[in-house]
């Protein structure tokens, strides 16, 4: 290995003058097979505006894959934000993965319809995707490793051979790949995906669907998706209508089945 | 010829402002990688430009010139703060008042004082008057900001490039924006004896657009600003120095100005 400059070490020896913060409390909340649950919910979409639904009650076991579906405007968008944290519930409860949604939770990963990225940005893909590991890290810390995780996850969704490519030279399909193989360095438990086929052409999301549904991965799925080919992949429904959200079609055999 | 480039640095004057460049200019360039890529420029004008009232207000009291900038530019990014928190008021046009408003303050102030002439050197920068104790504040803020950048780079670097991530695991997108201000705030104090109130701006600006159009990475895009920084700023001491009627402050930004011509001349279309 070469030595590195003096001005590297320089740099790194700044981090021994100050001890690390993790960004949050750990979360060593227990899920017990339950990844979502919420009783008499409702958010708006912005906090003085109109009430984006009301009352809803549904849950969603671990390891199932669930698409919320419903026409623009019912709110699919805003329920996907309350449960990553990003906003905060109008009234009800909601236990994500055992506890409040709250900010800083590495076990849940949320990836946005439109992710406002700043463009242009001197990133490459292999450090945006690197970025996944910082949820496990904290304040005042360089994360020089987690080099094996990157590349699995590169290769997952391949996205090798872009690694060194700069991100604003990525087509939207490619970005939205290397959005979702941070999350996969992120090591989230909960995935909440807001559209991800809509950049896409056909051969990215035989890539992502091969990802997301493949029968090993231990994941837990919320989707937000119009296209109702998608409905026979998932093991569960939400529909959103109206103000009012039902629960289509419940896990087959599973034991926390809904009415 | 040789005398042309070592005569200047047989003077102790000189010798100071040469230093005090190098110290400010790798501060600014690796600070304004942020400021440019944020699109903060037009925030940074308003910090530095509110140095004015600052520092005449200090003089006039009798206080440390130094505590007086500080003092305004941290005002004018609560201001702005302030002024932004409700509906109705872009940042923009924040900014624009605050900027506007902080200016009049320190032009009513200096005509108040009466004392026009003294203030020249601060409204456009001059290597005489660095003293050892400027170099010795450019120095310990130039240091402050640097580890400050350091140890938070991944954090600065992921809530620039996509905030809503830096919020969702914890980072504190709103606090880094807040540290970053502080920073920009006294980095332009530091910089203020060498380029003048009116153009410290342009430290933080124009090497780092010149950065962006030549770096792949954050590094190297602070890497091509120190480069073009320091170029600008020591050949821009030269010119002031050979040249009487050129203030320092316009020698550096002008000579800041040519390798960004000439970065982005070869810069590949959009």
């Amino acid at each position: 290995m070469n030595p590195q400059p003096w001005w590297s070490q320089l740099g790194d020896a700044c981090f021994g003058l100050i001890p690390r913060v993790p960004y949050a409390r750990p979360d060593r909340s227990d899920c017990q097979g339950i990844a979502v649950v919420a009783q008499g919910l409702s958010a708006a979409a912005r906090t003085d505006g109109p009430t984006a639904f009301t009352d809803a009650a549904f849950s969603i076991p671990c390891g199932c894959r669930t698409a919320l579906i419903g026409p623009n405007g019912s709110g699919k968008s805003t329920l996907l934000r309350v449960l990553a944290g990003l906003l905060p519930a109008t009234s009800g409860t909601v236990q994500v993965l055992g506890a409040k949604p709250q900010l800083g939770r590495g076990r849940v990963a949320y990836l946005a319809q439109r992710p406002r990225l700043t463009d242009p940005f001197p990133l490459t893909l292999r450090r945006l995707v690197q970025m996944g590991t910082y949820a496990h890290h904290g304040w005042f810390e360089e994360c020089h490793h987690g080099d094996e995780a990157v590349d699995r996850a590169l290769h997952l969704l391949q996205l090798t051979d872009l690694a060194d490519r700069t991100v604003h030279t990525l087509s939207g399909g490619q970005l939205q790949r290397a959005l979702l193989a941070r999350a996969t360095v992120q090591g989230a438990e909960l995935l909440l995906l807001d559209e991800p086929y809509a950049a896409l052409d056909q051969a990215s999301r035989d890539i992502v669907e091969g990802f997301l549904f493949a029968p090993n991965a231990n994941l837990t799925i919320v989707m937000a998706t119009h296209d109702p080919a998608d409905s026979q992949r998932f093991d569960r429904i939400l529909e959103l209508r109206h103000g009012a959200l039902r629960t289509v079609h419940a896990c087959a055999g599973h034991p926390h089945r809904h009415a | 010829m040789l005398e042309f480039f070592l005569e200047p640095l047989r003077e102790p004057f000189f010798q100071r402002a040469l230093l005090a460049v190098f110290l400010s200019g790798l501060t600014c360039a690796c600070l304004g990688a942020y400021v440019v890529l944020r699109r903060m420029a037009f925030l940074s004008t308003a910090l530095t430009h509110s140095i004015l009232p600052g520092v005449v207000g200090a003089i006039l009291l009798g206080l440390s010139p130094y505590v007086g900038a500080l003092a305004a530019a941290l005002l004018t990014a609560g201001g702005i703060a302030w002024l932004s928190a409700r509906r109705g008021t872009s940042e923009d046009s924040a900014i624009g008042v605050m900027l506007s408003v902080m200016f009049a303050a320190g032009i009513a102030l200096m005509s108040a004082a009466q004392a026009w002439r003294d203030f020249t050197g601060l409204l456009f920068g001059s290597v005489v008057s660095v003293g050892a104790t400027d170099l010795l504040i450019i120095g310990l803020t130039s240091a402050g900001i640097l580890f400050t950048l350091r140890v938070l780079h991944k954090e600065l670097e992921l809530a620039s490039f996509d905030e809503e991530y830096a919020e969702l695991i914890g980072a504190r997108p709103a606090w880094l924006r807040a540290v970053l201000l502080i920073l920009v705030a006294l980095g332009a104090v530091a910089c203020v004896r060498l380029v003048g109130a009116l153009l410290t701006t342009a430290l933080f600006v124009i090497p780092s657009a010149t950065g962006v159009l030549l770096g792949r990475t954050l590094p190297q895009v602070m890497g091509w600003g120190i480069a073009c920084a320091l170029f600008g700023g020591i050949s821009g001491l030269y010119l002031s120095y050979h040249f009487a009627g050129v203030p320092s402050g316009a020698g550096i930004v002008l000579c800041c100005a040519l390798p960004y011509l000439l970065a982005r001349l070869r810069a590949p279309r959009r």
